[in-house]
């Protein structure tokens, strides 16, 4: 399959590639992994005049981090994220890692590319929703940060301003008492859209009885990842047990927007969105409260 | 266009190629420099027929742009025999039965190439996981699985020894 032609640069460093991007105007993309990109490219979905290859950025590759705040630079792949990020105490964004695309698709996508892509079934999308995350935008204006809750704007329409790039995700630091999940379902178990995805964090007391705050973001049940306010309620000040999820799964699939598509009906995806969400809740208190019984 | 010059690593040799920006690696490596064992199946990252390895780690070719790859260590299936000796994963294939048509096959061996060098002995969900990204319309994967298990054992086996 072919592409239409383009001149290439690549910058060694992130002023040089915003200058790229500014002066290519909306002709100009930003290269990472390719994996949305090129396939759009070949399959005339987006025109393109100039690809600026952000592979020379090795300040995008790195993951920063310090008790409160982790700094994910958007180059990161997911395969990264698969190995890597449970050792962060990001079980939750491993599995989402480990859930995107195949072992070749997640040697090459990126977090900025899922998020800039910003499709509803996005797996790091909605993982990072869950996990109270903000895009880091480096622009020609300098930088800010937008909540993902504000960034994805409709099915592939984020917040971002022309010139911009996403240099990072940065979210909360994981911890004791901390626990994420992320479960996926689809119609076959790898290379694979979202029929649905459900990811969940929460924070226990600092007594661990009960939830302090807690979130459930779903994928591909709206027209982009949807924070389940209904959840985040349903979560607050609860008991950590059976009972609190079983409501904050109710609520969660309640909050869906789901629509019948060639992958399943809205009726299956509003039910399946309970399923997945009180298994995420599950397997994200277990991991609140193992990394609080191993502190004490 | 213009064309870029670049340097591409592949099997441990330097090939200079002079090649428009828009070319993927998939298309270089087939058609500038001969080595038609990366297959152009569906072209999108779908079905992996396409696969090679960049720096040890399976990668879609036709998702790579060749001048992306300059500078970086291209493994594809012509790399692996040494000569006439045919790589374990190699001759695992060939003595299961995990070869019919062929046109998954490189695709398939270098991911599990890639697999066994990070594990060395993989269970089954393992090693389906690791070839979720190669599709095969021929065999129905049970021989591939049982091909890359027997590899394993052998590779395994070798570092004992050795």
């Amino acid at each position: 399959m072919l592409m239409p032609a383009f001149d290439y640069q690549r910058p060694s460093g992130l002023d040089e590639a915003l200058g790229l991007l500014t002066q290519g105007g909306g002709e100009a993309r930003p290269l990472a992994g390719g994996t949305d990109l090129l396939v759009n490219l070949k399959l005339g979905k987006q025109t393109c005049r100039l690809v600026v290859d952000l592979d020379g950025l090795d300040e995008l590759k790195v993951a920063a981090g310090g008790p409160a705040e982790v700094c994910l630079g958007a180059l990161i792949t997911a395969a990264w994220l698969a190995r890597q990020a449970g050792a962060l105490g990001l079980s939750g964004l491993a599995e989402a890692g480990a859930a995107l695309g195949s072992p070749q698709v997640r040697n090459r996508a990126t977090i900025g590319g899922n998020l800039c892509t910003a499709r509803p079934a996005g797996d790091l999308c909605t993982m990072l929703l869950a996990l109270g995350a903000a895009a880091v935008l480096a622009g020609p204006g300098g930088e800010r940060r937008v909540d993902l809750g504000e960034f994805f704007r409709g099915p592939g329409l984020t917040a971002m301003q022309p010139g911009e790039l996403v240099s990072a995700a940065a979210l909360t630091a994981a911890g004791p008492g901390r626990g994420s999940a992320f479960e996926k379902l689809g119609l076959r178990q790898a290379m694979e859209i979202a029929l649905v995805s459900a990811a969940a964090w929460l924070e226990l007391t600092p007594d661990g009885s009960g939830i302090q705050a807690g979130r459930v973001a779903l994928g591909a049940v709206g027209p982009t990842p949807l924070l389940s306010t209904g959840a985040a309620h349903a979560l607050a000040g609860q008991a950590a047990d059976e009972a609190t999820i079983a409501a904050a799964a109710k609520a969660a699939a309640a909050d869906a927007k789901p629509i019948d598509d060639h992958r399943g009906s809205a009726d299956y995806r509003r039910q399946m969105a309970e399923v997945l969400s009180r298994r995420a809740l599950t397997r994200a208190l277990a991991q609140a409260k193992s990394g609080r019984e191993a502190q004490a | 266009m213009k064309k870029q010059a670049i340097t591409l690593i592949i099997n441990g040799r330097e090939h200079d190629v002079l090649t428009a920006a828009n070319r993927t690696l998939a298309q270089v490596l087939r058609e500038d420099l001969g080595l038609t064992g990366a297959k152009q199946g569906c072209g999108v990252g779908d079905c992996g027929s396409c696969t090679v390895l960049l720096d040890g780690a399976p990668v879609n070719s036709c998702l790579v742009l060749a001048v992306q790859a300059t500078g970086k260590a291209v493994t594809t299936i012509e790399g692996l025999a040494d000569g006439a000796k045919l790589h374990p994963i190699q001759e695992a294939f060939v003595q299961h039965g995990a070869i019919q048509c062929g046109f998954c096959t490189p695709g398939m061996i270098l991911s599990a190439k890639a697999l066994l060098e990070e594990e060395a002995s993989p269970d089954d969900a393992r090693i389906r996981q690791a070839l979720s990204g190669n599709l095969c319309r021929c065999t129905g994967y049970q021989k591939i699985v049982e091909a890359v298990d027997a590899a394993a054992k052998v590779m395994a086996g070798s570092k004992e020894v050795g």
